[in-house]
């Protein structure tokens, strides 16, 4: 959205819009004999009141300004957005019934300190104390949701994994291309071994859970943004192997060492996530017979502290090693 | 698309073999049916590891005994005219 800046330009007051829409903007540009007063344009914010502007705006809407005295093209075009406009209101009618935007949204509430502090921390864990997540407080002063990426630095956000899951597709196909094995099915391919990496990798810590009673209080999409941290370990590994290796892939001793030590910060990160996920608190356990329970819950607590570390070690591994093989 | 159609066949293929098993010959055997659970003592009979096992292989049998027929079916007919 450039708006050039011409020298002397009377102060604009029209509207700003609150939406921006694809559609171009059928509004006619302002003749070359300047009109004094450009406040009836809302829909076109680009235009001011200079007569030399009309030729640098213009030239976006140069090609609509003999479409424009046409009446039937004007109709046209009016039609045009209103089913256009029709088409959104169904499609936000139908998906919101699958998927809820507004929850989705909570998890790109992200900002630039965020995501650099926490690439930071997937892939060096070990400093970081406080790993709880914060909640925010109502106004009774009951507890609440939980805040934001945006304020938080322990919430699980979606940016980093969705924008990490596109950049290793794009670089594994680069680096298939650089090797000189690229075919256009190489996208859906990879795509596909990655998303059958995460699926299958959910399935099988909401099958440990369901196993162990672990009620699980988080939502779904927390644990697939956890499940998508990896991403950023392995394209590290995979650029700095392709680097130094010049082609062989994650062989030898530099593709290894860098590979382990990614795995071995990304389950480190797990462990201390989903430890407020997955085990339960003390205080939860239920009072009544003080012994047996809580000799049997700290049975429990090992089965549900080795599966926890089962998981965020083993089964991380195994699906970190399948991603970064070329 | 090679991995989510083995994918697909690995998944059929494990669900009939629960749903094969014999109940009384094989799964009483080695103490995984309903039958051959006793509870021992309270509530370590609801949240065992066991328990919740023995529960999931009885419903994936009840639920899935039709559809795999379905399912079964479907994919004999692919491998037959596709090869």
């Amino acid at each position: 959205m450039q708006r050039p800046s011409y020298g002397q330009s009377p102060p604009l007051h029209h509207p700003v819009p609150q939406h921006v829409s694809t559609v171009p903007q059928l509004r006619s540009p302002p003749p070359p004999t300047s009109q004094p007063h450009s406040q009836g344009y809302d829909g076109s914010p680009y235009q001011q009141q200079q007569p030399r502007v009309a030729s640098g705006g213009g030239n976006m809407f140069g090609q609509y300004g003999n479409m424009i005295n046409d009446p039937a093209a004007q109709l046209a075009s009016q039609f045009g957005q209103t089913a256009f406009k029709q088409g959104q209101e169904y499609l936000e009618q139908n998906v919101s019934r699958f998927i809820s935007v507004s929850s989705l949204k909570h998890y790109f509430n992200v900002t630039n300190f965020y995501v650099i502090n926490k690439l930071y921390l997937v892939l060096f864990p070990w400093r970081h104390k406080p790993w709880s997540r914060k909640q925010a407080v109502g106004p009774n002063g009951q507890e609440g949701w939980y805040l934001p990426p945006r304020d938080d630095i322990n919430s699980p956000d979606m940016y980093i994994p969705v924008m990490s899951f596109v950049t290793y597709i794009f670089l594994q196909t680069l680096i298939a291309g650089l090797r000189g094995n690229f075919q256009p099915e190489l996208f859906g391919y990879i795509a596909t071994t990655a998303l059958v990496v995460v699926i299958v990798e959910i399935l099988g810590l909401k099958l440990g859970c369901y196993l162990l009673s672990i009620s699980n209080e988080s939502q779904l999409l927390d644990l697939v943004a956890y499940s998508g941290y990896k991403f950023v370990g392995v394209i590290v590994t995979i650029s700095v192997a392709e680097i130094a290796n010049a082609g062989k892939g994650t062989g030898g001793w530099i593709g290894w060492t860098v590979f382990f030590y990614t795995f071995l910060a990304n389950s480190l990160f797990l462990m201390r996530s989903l430890k407020y996920v997955l085990l339960p608190e003390n205080n939860s356990d239920n009072r009544a017979p003080m012994q047996t329970m809580q000799t049997e819950s700290r049975a429990k607590r090992n089965q549900r502290t080795q599966f926890l570390f089962f998981y965020s070690y083993v089964v991380q591994l195994f699906f970190m090693w399948i991603l970064s093989r070329p | 698309m090679y991995i989510v159609g083995n994918l697909i066949y690995i998944s059929c293929l494990l669900i009939n073999a629960i749903a094969i098993l014999s109940e009384d010959r094989f799964l009483a055997r080695i103490k995984l049916s309903p039958t051959s659970h006793d509870p021992s003592f309270g509530q370590s009979a609801d949240t065992s590891v066991r328990y919740k096992i023995i529960t999931l292989i009885s419903s994936v049998r009840t639920v899935m005994r039709v559809p795999l027929i379905v399912i079964n079916i479907l994919i004999i007919l692919y491998e037959l005219v596709l090869g």
